[in-house]
């Protein structure tokens, strides 16, 4: 487990970022420990909350997941996916939009969503599950306000700048929204075992998980077709993460959280989104280690 | 009243919207949070918060003060430190830090700025990488030092960015030596000689994309850091290196790289490279050592390395799976 431990702080090194991380066995509760208690901001990470605090209501019969809503175009929070990008009104279900939310990380989704869960359930979903360090402050358009903001007239090449980057309140998780590596494990061996929500429910949100797009971050540590990988990322200028559960089919599983900050602030950085693969491969391979 | 203790609750009150959480942030309890909170109110005969049963917002008085109140609180932070560090040393000490790679010139300026500004503080100065500075400043061993970027800025405040523009070391008799600026294009078919990967990885990699960018990528990199040793293996290897201008161009201080010695530095078209520099410290420890060690090593930079501010960015397009947008 040390060799592990110094081999995942020398690949974060070697990949230019200071790199958090958590990983556990769900069945045996064997775990490796790499900054796991550490406060990271979650970015679009939060909306894996969001999904289960969105169940959970379901569950409990205070909303109806096949419920339409009428998603305009004017007043959308903005984003590069989903929703968020397009340019027409649309009528969804909660249960799809969930759906573009988890699988593209769409903004608009993701806030039409908290419209209805509401924030302060999101919180008390985390806290109702032990989640003691996870907390979300704003919307996720409220977070993107304060990036244009604190970025100033520069727009996004602003956030190129390293002074920028150190005013920046999105990247303090003490003004923004956060967890821990620990907590986020935490709550996917919840999801994994049924026990954050109604099994029936658990499916769905594990389903949702595995239906994500992007193939650059976790997925990329497992480039094995007989591996599952089910996982939410999270980006912020300088801020690259994923968490997620990695099945052999073995019946082995494990929960991962990786939460990385990048020294170059380049949008780009493909060592980055690869080294969240390496390091939850080293971790997963040392907790299958005979 | 002790205002300072009394508006750091007005602060956590204000950033968590929440009494409970402010407590909880604040390791106390709720009720003598709230009491402070009117305790504060009265004094200032300003009402900060409305509250409802559910809800705690900022009122428009409220927000006029948060940023004062914020001030205030770094400022009495710095003037902690300042003590703390009058008291750890006999007449104050600022633990300093510096990379390797400045001239000899650069850092008698500094050392001279910073003694003409700031007499009376003893200054303990380490030769550290930026990698082990930030170590430091995390350990609580270091006050202030001169950090290379791109790196993790995090919990970090930062002087000005300065850029130090670099140029080619190439064989005097290399096609590109004849110009008197190359562009970085030209230099395809060159390997190129460069720092260890290890000592700054990020550095490292910026330098090769921004290569990359322009037109040049090396066919093969090989690794070298001393001097003597990089210009061997750029004459014996027909490679090229790249090099600050206060240390190679006009007015540099060693004659041994000079036209005789078979290697010549010149500009690069469009100054595309440059070392990139700020001073640095923790944040919320600012206070006056720091900001005269800030000043001098910025003064320095620009007055003995050519240093200047830091270039407008160039455009950026995010892309989809960047999942922020603005």
């Amino acid at each position: 487990m040390t060799d592990a431990l110094a081999r995942i702080h020398a690949a974060f090194a070697d990949a230019g970022v200071t790199g958090r991380l958590h990983a556990v066995d769900i069945d045996t509760g064997a775990q490796l420990d790499a900054g796991a208690d550490q406060p990271v901001c979650t970015a679009s990470v939060h909306k894996l909350c969001l999904l289960v605090a969105l169940h959970e209501q379901a569950a409990a019969g205070t909303l109806d997941l096949t419920e339409q809503v009428d998603c305009p175009p004017e007043g959308r929070t903005t984003g590069p996916t989903g929703l968020a990008a397009m340019l027409d009104g649309a009528r969804l279900s909660l249960r799809d939009l969930a759906y573009l939310m988890m699988a593209v990380s769409d903004n608009a989704a993701a806030d039409l969503l908290l419209g209805r869960v509401g924030l302060d359930a999101v919180n008390r979903t985390t806290a109702r599950l032990g989640l003691t360090r996870t907390r979300a402050v704003h919307t996720f358009g409220e977070l993107l306000a304060t990036i244009k903001e604190d970025a100033g007239p520069g727009g996004a090449g602003a956030l190129a700048d390293p002074h920028v980057v150190t005013r920046l309140r999105a990247l303090d998780p003490a003004r923004t929204n956060r967890s821990t590596p620990r907590d986020m494990t935490r709550l996917l061996a919840a999801v994994w075992r049924d026990e954050a929500c109604p099994p029936e429910h658990g499916a769905a949100v594990r389903r949702l998980l595995g239906l994500q797009v992007w193939p650059h971050r976790m997925a990329s540590g497992f480039p094995f077709d007989d591996v599952h990988v089910a996982g939410k990322t999270g980006s912020l200028p300088t801020v690259r993460n994923e968490v997620g559960v990695v099945e052999y089919p073995d019946g082995g599983r494990y929960a991962v959280a990786v939460f990385t900050r990048t020294a170059r602030t380049s949008a780009l950085l493909p060592a980055a989104d690869a080294v969240i693969g390496t390091a939850a491969r080293l971790a997963v391979d040392a907790l299958r280690a005979p | 009243m002790d205002l300072v203790r009394h508006l750091e609750c007005f602060v956590a009150v204000a950033e968590e919207s929440h009494f409970g959480r402010a407590a909880a942030r604040l390791g106390m309890a709720q009720p003598p949070l709230s009491q402070r909170i009117q305790r504060l109110e009265r004094h200032l005969g300003v009402r900060l918060f409305e509250r409802t049963s559910r809800q705690v917002t900022i009122t428009e008085a409220g927000s006029l003060l948060l940023a004062e109140a914020r001030e205030v609180l770094a400022r009495s932070e710095a003037l902690m430190a300042t003590a703390r560090r009058i008291r750890d040393g006999e007449t104050g000490l600022l633990r300093a830090a510096l990379p390797p790679d400045l001239s000899g010139r650069t850092v008698a300026a500094l050392l001279a700025g910073f003694t003409e500004g700031a007499a009376d503080l003893e200054l303990e100065l380490h030769e550290l990488s930026t990698a082990q500075q930030l170590a430091a400043f995390a350990a609580h061993e270091l006050d202030v030092g001169l950090i290379h970027h791109p790196c993790d800025v995090s919990g970090l405040e930062l002087g000005p960015v300065l850029r130090r523009e670099l140029g080619v070391l190439l064989p005097g008799d290399a096609a590109p030596a004849g110009l008197p600026e190359v562009p970085l294009a030209s230099l395809t078919g060159h390997d190129l000689i460069l720092f260890p990967r290890p000592a700054a990885p990020a550095v490292y990699d910026d330098l090769l994309t921004t290569c990359a960018r322009n037109g040049y990528t090396p066919p093969a990199v090989r690794h070298a850091q001393g001097a003597s040793f990089v210009r061997g293996l750029v004459l014996s290897a027909r490679a090229v290196a790249f090099g600050p201008r206060d240390a190679h161009g006009d007015g540099a201080e060693d004659p041994g790289q000079g036209p005789d010695s078979g290697v010549v530095w010149r500009p690069l078209t469009g100054a595309p490279l440059a070392l990139r520099h700020s001073v640095a410290w923790p944040e919320g420890r600012g206070d006056p050592a720091v900001a005269a060690f800030a000043g001098a090593a910025t003064h320095a930079l620009r007055t003995t390395a050519g240093a200047s501010p830091d270039l407008p960015s160039r455009p950026l397009h995010l892309r989809p799976a960047s999942e922020y947008w603005l």
